[in-house]
């Protein structure tokens, strides 16, 4: 059925778009807090050592230093973390990677404080330290953490891969690597604080979770929960690694001694240094399947480096593996996937938790076994494509909302012109063209576990409508699409909701912003709060209309009767007669996605309650003299259930194939070289191809109006149909990401193509 | 321009229209002198190295990045920051149509961006493609992927113009 709404499916201005466009927001670099102390943290100049000493009387008596902190001034519990505790705010005995922060400086000014830093007089006694994870696993290998190197792991078991591989026709085996990857968001991580008049920290923070980084500051500083408050700043950008506790830790703790405001403004280079990164994976695949192209058995090794600390890690480990395979119906697999501690710089979120470095290996696979089949590389993922119906590797059976084939078909046009017509064309000898796909699936929210949303909707007596909702919208623009939910559900005019968001003092947790989570699940949320206000306005419209509330719809501002418009009264006469009666107009939702969690042997279960897909065709040409490489046009078609504000997600879709061109051919972070972005580049406007989006909607039931999610799903398909479009027009396979220019050099030389 | 008793530079600009004078450190970069002196957060820093463009400022008409640019090199000129843009008719012109075009996610390389464009559009009303790809090829922005963005200057320039998926 395709019902006609208000405001869903409409691209309403963004919500303080006009605001952003002015320069006005303030992000938390922009906060003047009168009589502010400056505050800088002394990072590790080692990988891995053990500090005998850390003598700051030098620094102390420097004029204008006020104060400096070590671990020994924590009053709480020194470890952090979003799923596993481990990482110290300061470090207490020893540094297990360059960049842990040692000491806090708190001064009058800048120059002062970098001036402290200087003088800090830190011993260190090195240890032996561990880069790769594979020999992080070894029995001669450093201890990290006192527990083992192995942070986690987790196993995928399902049907006989024995019999799988023994009924297939073909087999391939390959190992793919993919590299440290840099968030790069545009605003370098940001606090400021103070103590307000009861005696509460408040502290403004650039954040994705301002609920989380509360009970975190809170459990440092063994303060409860209500003498801590985060309010997210304007954040610009976070991609997941404002998921992190970063600044806030040290505001807190300056704040706790000293009881005056502070800040705390990363430079690009500390950002760089001393913020998690994209977990470096080695994926090891090996994949069977029959003489028809149906998938038949595959056997999975997965290495996740988490790098010093475990931040986000165990998630990343779990989703890569219930991702390893991709968006197909598959019986017989054994997937493994590890994540091991090294003295890397910690890696944590960052958009896709793993997926994107799984999709690279299991895209790249279904090109080879259909190279080996002689078949076409979309009629293999036809064939194998999860569909209503089918079985997950974890065993979920798909009911709903499986939009791969649809996506698949949206593609297939763009695809065979492509082949026909662009891939043949004459262009000069030293350029080879390639097109190819990339497919991916996106399970929405956490793997297996809990993560609730919560909102709360008030009208106040003259019936305009206020949200509350802890959604940290880092500018992908949820706080537009939950606002456009409650004007949808209340009849309202979306111009006229106010909002008040990510405040732990004034609202209520939302969870992460991450995941692709806020609009399915906070947007789930925002109904529910909705939903229930809505039911108390009709009742109250039902006595004075005389008629029964179920016959009532609340449209363009007024209860009214479904059948006969013209009877209906206004909110805002309801809203005061409520106020007369001393009702208070308000509603509380929320929501927590239906979900089992995972067998820890076999890995077994319902993870998520739903799924996204896309694919991504990418048409590229390659100079093989250079090994330059100039992606043409990608084609994206994502099934996003509903598109609630189809301009934002048009706008995740462009710019996470933007990140996922970076992914795929430029970007490296190199631990203890790369610096900041002179040597770390991200794709510019030049860099980028034609891009067209596609949007999908095959409705998901339990979805807001239908909506699932797309910031994530949008980079996966990238990098993979870049790198099948590279296969085909080198003839020669890169396998390590990024595919950059020595790497393309080296397949078409390898391919003989070098001065064709 | 000239040094003081304290080591400082005294210097003259216009600032968003208005003369404005201002001792600071010979070495004090245009953007602290903006952002902290004279209190104008609208220009921001990204990476202080010339590098991200977060930080692009008019200076006497030319987009310039604010972190490469010492103090007392604005002496004499004619500096405009977003909080005097914001004034302009045909700046606020440039920012209905990337609002149209939903042409800002977290609006930090924003204000950078709007005046590189708007630094060419007052050299050349009417640019191709290349020239505006060109104009901000310095500024990074990492969530939009540019597309809405180019589409909205193609707005900017002509209001009539659809929605195109090409950047080249």
């Amino acid at each position: 059925m395709n019902l006609v709404y208000q405001t869903v499916g409409q691209s309403i201005d963004k919500k303080d778009g006009r605001q952003r466009l002015r320069g006005e927001p303030l992000f938390s670099a922009d906060l003047e807090l009168e009589n502010a102390l400056v505050l800088k943290v002394l990072r590790s100049s080692k990988a891995h050592a053990e500090i005998e000493s850390i003598d700051s009387d030098a620094a102390s008596a420097l004029p204008g230093v006020v104060q400096i902190f070590t671990a020994r001034d924590i009053p709480g519990r020194n470890l952090m973390g979003i799923i596993n505790k481990d990482q110290p705010l300061l470090v207490v005995d020893k540094v297990r990677s360059l960049g842990d922060a040692v000491a806090l400086v708190a001064a009058e000014s800048e120059t002062a404080a970098n001036a402290a830093l200087q003088a800090i007089r830190v011993d260190y006694r090195d240890l032996p330290a561990v880069f790769d994870p594979q020999q992080a696993l070894t029995e001669e290998a450093p201890l990290i953490h006192a527990e083992g190197n192995l942070l986690c792991r987790r196993d995928i078991i399902r049907g006989d891969i024995h019999a799988g591989f023994a009924a297939a026709a073909v087999i391939v085996e390959q190992t793919y690597q993919t590299s440290f990857v840099e968030h790069a968001f545009l605003e370098p991580d940001a606090g400021a604080g103070y103590v307000d008049s009861d005696g509460v920290l408040v502290i403004h923070a650039s954040t994705q979770n301002p609920h989380y980084d509360r009970s975190e500051v809170s459990g440092v500083l063994r303060l409860p929960k209500e003498r801590v408050r985060i309010i997210q700043a304007a954040t610009g950008g976070g991609f997941g690694s404002k998921l992190d506790v970063n600044c806030q830790g040290f505001i807190g703790l300056a704040l706790y001694h000293l009881q005056r405001p502070v800040r705390l403004v990363y430079t690009r280079e500390e950002s760089f240094l001393a913020t998690a990164k994209r977990h470096p994976l080695t994926i090891t695949m090996k994949s069977g399947v029959d003489s028809t192209g149906k998938l038949t058995a595959a056997k999975v090794r997965i290495l996740c480096d988490t790098g010093a600390y475990g931040s986000y890690g165990i998630a990343v480990v779990s989703r890569a593996a219930v991702h390893a395979l991709g968006p197909y119906a598959l019986d017989n697999v054994a997937i493994e996937s590890l994540g091991v501690y090294t003295n890397n710089p910690y890696c944590g979120a960052m958009r896709g938790f793993g997926a994107p470095q799984a999709a690279f290996a299991s895209e790249s696979q279904m090109d080879l076994l259909a190279a080996e089949l002689g078949m076409d590389p979309l009629k293999i993922r036809k064939i194998n494509a999860l569909r209503p119906g089918s079985v997950t590797v974890t065993g979920q059976k798909l009911e709903a909302s499986v939009g791969y084939l649809e996506c698949l078909e949206a593609i297939e046009p763009y695809y065979q012109a492509a082949k026909a017509e662009w891939l043949p064309a004459q262009v000069p000898e030293y350029r080879r063209r390639g097109i190819g796909l990339g497919g991916m699936f996106y399970g929405i929210g956490n793997t297996g576990t809990k993560n609730p949303s919560t909102a709360r909707v008030v009208m106040d007596q003259t019936g305009q409508a206020t949200l509350y909702t802890g959604c940290a919208d880092i500018g992908q623009g949820s706080s537009t699409v939950l606002i456009q939910i409650l004007a949808e559900t209340l009849g309202l005019e979306y111009e006229n909701i106010q909002m008040v968001a990510a405040d732990t003092g004034r609202t209520t947790s939302a969870g992460a912003t991450s995941a692709s989570r806020q609009t399915y699940i906070s947007g789930n949320a925002v109904l529910d709060a909705s939903k229930k206000l809505a039911a108390i306005l009709c009742s109250l419209g039902a006595r004075q209309l005389k008629t029964a509330a179920s016959d009532l719809v609340l449209r363009k501002g007024q209860v009214q009767d479904r059948r006969d418009p013209s009877r209906g009264i206004s909110l805002a006469e309801l809203a005061a007669l409520a106020r007369k009666q001393g009702i208070e107009l308000f509603g509380e939702g929320r929501f927590d996605p239906v979900t089992t969690s995972l067998d820890p042997e076999t890995g077994q279960g319902d993870p998520y309650a739903t799924y996204a897909f896309a694919c991504q065709l990418a048409l590229l040409s390659v100079d093989v003299l250079t090994g330059e490489v100039r992606v043409d046009k990608v084609v994206a078609a994502h099934d996003v259930g509903r598109a609630v504000h189809p301009e934002n997600v048009k706008g995740q879709i462009c710019g996470g194939v933007a990140m996922g061109l970076g992914f795929a051919l430029m970007e490296a972070f190199e631990p203890g070289k790369t610096e900041s972005l002179k040597d770390y580049h991200i794709p510019t406007c030049s860099d980028m191809p034609e891009v067209i989006p596609l949007i999908v909607e095959s409705e998901e039931p339990s979805g807001p109006y239908g909506a699932k999610g797309v910031g994530e799903p949008a980079l996966i398909p990238t990098a993979p149909a870049i790198a099948n479009g590279l296969a085909l027009a080198l003839g020669e396979r890169i396998t390590t990401l990024p595919a950059n220019l020595e790497r393309v050099l080296e397949a078409g030389l390898k391919a003989g193509l070098f001065g064709a | 321009m000239q040094g003081n008793e304290q080591g400082l530079v005294d210097i003259s600009i216009t600032l968003n229209g208005r003369e404005q004078k201002v001792a600071v450190p010979a070495d004090m970069s245009a953007l602290k002198l903006i952002r902290e002196v004279l209190g104008l957060k609208g220009t921001k820093e990204g990476c202080s190295i010339g590098e991200c463009g977060a930080c692009t400022i008019l200076v006497d008409r030319q987009a310039v990045n604010a972190c490469l640019v010492f103090a007392p090199q604005l002496d004499g000129k004619d500096v405009q920051t977003i909080e005097g843009l914001n004034r302009e008719p045909r700046f606020q012109a440039l920012q209905q149509a990337f609002l149209d075009r939903h042409a800002v996610q977290c609006g930090f390389c924003t204000p950078g961006l709007l005046i590189s464009v708007y630094a060419l559009l007052l050299e050349e009303p009417c640019p191709d493609r290349d020239e505006v790809i060109r104009s901000i090829a310095g500024n990074l922005c990492r969530c939009t992927g540019y597309h809405q963005i180019l589409s909205g200057v193609d707005r900017a320039i002509n209001p009539d113009a659809e929605w195109r998926p090409d950047v080249g």
